[in-house]
């Protein structure tokens, strides 16, 4: 039912590799939905949504990259205080661990979007559902 | 059934070798006494006239020569007979800043030549083969001596020099070539290529590979033998000594045979000098007995390795050499430590990774620092940073467990490590920098 995936990078410790990679995105017109990267000393992982995932992959495997998919959790909540604490605290008690998470922009000003990786989506899922969190949906993500 | 390019030597019971051997030494002993000055006075010096030799029970009165003779009786200090009878020379590197030029006569040639027919007869090479010699031409030995070797026995010889690998794959489809020769760490190139193709190695008419001039490991072998569908042999040899073919591997595949005809091999400790019994671990030493250019006595080839006696199941009675277990060149003393390439090689392939690596070695404060980048399989990938510390800690800890030292491991993109179409560099030594005086 839609699930979500992501699309992570390696980046190697040396100039440019973002820059390589975003080349690439974009000459094949691909479209950012969301986007982090995980930052060490050593090296970079570069996390996106894009509008073609399959694309994306194949571009990037063709250019030697080390690319992973994976399926996550994209949630939409109200732009207020207190908000991404109570989907924590829901996925807390249904033992789901996040091995990570980063914000993007969603469709309205009101509200901000949430990318979770988590250790067991189903999980997940059934927690924020009887939590009345709002789930997106791969087509939620491509109509931003 | 065994086929053998040269079966009476090949097959030569011990005590009639050694006679043949000590022949040939007494005779060679006397050519260079009388025709090189350079090693005269080595003689001279250690008080040892050529009638002292009559057997190569003499062999250890003699002195050595080191890659430091070399250089210093560059380029012809070391030439035996007149440049007129001289039809070709040939040169290592000097990656290492000591170039060595070897001289050949035609009778040189050919007896280097034959040497490489005995290689590719062992591995089941004959005239039906199609032979791809994917070494480098030139100054390099491996070009020009398999492409003679493969003349000999009478191979389609497909003379295609290193690079150009797409090329390489395509001749070797197209004209189906059953041999292929080249170093290693092209051989798993040329694998790695193929892979990608989507070429199967099913598709390829190869089947045996002989491949040399750089030190490699059992796990390498694995590696490319699963890759290109064939066996892989092994075949050594120095430019020094005349090039690929002083040994070679048989069938058997468990060492390789020592061309003691043409070639004397000891075993020395190191450091004393002294003459070590088959069995033991020494640097190899070799005595060319049969060249006439440039014949270079109890050569000390810095190579480690033990010599072994005894008839092989493939019929040969030729002494084998194991595989070198490293160069001196090659071994680091880092943090006190001997420490071979070859041993991270090996476990990195036994970690499940691609032999595609740097070594990186510095001073940090009066510490050596050990620093491994290591190429990883796009499927050892991982969205999560602690997965990839993770491997590499447990990458770090298993090269400590062999080494005794602790690495810093760096896991690199695929395909981000230069390829070697020769010999590859593999290590940074960026300490001699350092050791260098302040203006
Ligand atoms: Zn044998």
């Amino acid at each position: 039912m839609g699930y979500v995936r992501q699309i992570s990078v390696f980046l190697d410790n040396k100039p440019n590799q973002l820059t390589g990679v975003m080349k690439l995105i974009k000459n094949h017109n691909i479209n950012i939905r969301a986007l982090s990267i995980a930052d060490t000393k050593d090296f970079g992982i570069l996390r996106m949504i894009v509008s073609d995932t399959e694309k994306a992959v194949d571009v990037l495997r063709e250019a030697s990259y080390a690319v992973a998919e994976t399926e996550i959790v994209a949630i939409t909540i109200p732009d207020t205080p207190g908000q991404l604490s109570r989907v924590l605290d829901i996925l807390g008690e249904q033992n789901v661990n996040i091995e990570y998470l980063y914000a993007f922009l969603g469709k309205s000003d009101r509200s901000v979007s949430f990318v979770i990786r988590v250790d067991d989506n189903d999980n997940a899922y059934t927690a924020l559902e009887s939590g009345g969190i709002i789930r997106l949906t791969a087509n939620d993500i491509s109509e931003m | 059934m065994e086929k053998y390019w040269d079966k009476d030597i090949e097959t030569m019971p011990p005590e009639k070798m050694k006679a043949l051997q000590s022949e040939r030494l007494v005779k060679q002993v006397k050519h260079v006494y009388e025709n090189v000055k350079y090693y005269r006075d080595l003689m001279d010096e250690k008080g040892v006239k050529p009638e002292d030799i009559t057997s190569v029970d003499d062999l250890h009165k003699l002195p050595f020569i080191s890659k430091a003779d070399l250089r210093d009786s560059y380029p012809y200090g070391m030439l035996a007979v007149p440049l007129s009878e001289c039809v070709r020379i040939h040169s290592t590197s000097g990656t290492t800043g000591k170039r060595v030029v070897a001289f050949y006569t035609q009778n040189d040639v050919d007896m280097w030549e034959n040497c490489i027919a005995r290689a590719i007869t062992a591995a089941g090479g004959d005239e039906n083969d199609v032979l791809q010699v994917a070494y480098g031409y030139g100054l390099f030995t491996g070009g020009a001596g398999v492409h003679g070797g493969s003349h000999k026995v009478g191979c389609l010889t497909l003379p295609m020099s290193s690079g150009n690998t797409e090329r390489q794959i395509q001749f070797m489809q197209d004209l189906g070539a059953t041999f292929l020769c080249c170093t290693p760490s092209y051989a798993a190139y040329i694998g790695e290529t193929i892979q990608e193709m989507g070429i199967s190695p099913d598709d390829l008419k190869l089947r045996a590979g002989i491949f040399g001039a750089e030190p490699w490991t059992e796990e390498m072998r694995q590696t490319i033998e699963k890759s290109l569908g064939i066996k892989a042999y092994d075949i050594y040899g120095l430019t020094e000594t005349s090039g690929p073919g002083v040994a070679f591997e048989c069938s058997e595949q468990k060492g390789m045979h020592i061309n003691e005809d043409n070639f004397i091999p000891e075993v020395i400790n190191p450091d004393t000098g002294e003459v070590l019994p088959d069995g033991e671990v020494g640097e190899l030493v070799f005595t060319s007995i049969t060249k006439e250019a440039f014949p270079l006595l109890r050569y000390r080839t810095r190579d480690l390795c033990v010599l072994s006696r005894g008839k092989c199941k493939c019929g040969r009675t030729l002494i084998k050499m194991t595989k070198p277990m490293g160069r001196s060149d090659d071994m680091m003393i880092i943090r006190g430590v001997n420490v071979f390439p070859s041993q991270i090689e090996t476990v990195l392939i036994a970690e499940g990774y691609a032999p595609n690596y740097i070594i990186e070695v510095d001073r940090v404060n009066n510490n050596d620092t050990l620093d491994i980048s290591v190429e990883m399989k796009p499927e050892q990938f991982s969205d999560k940073v602690k997965d990839m510390q993770d491997q590499e800690r447990s990458l770090a800890l298993a090269i400590k467990t062999m080494l005794g030292i602790n690495p810093k491991v760096h896991l690199v993109s695929p395909k981000s490590i230069t390829r070697s179409e020769g010999k590859a560099v593999r290590v940074i030594d960026k300490r001699r920098l350092h050791d260098m005086p302040a203006k």
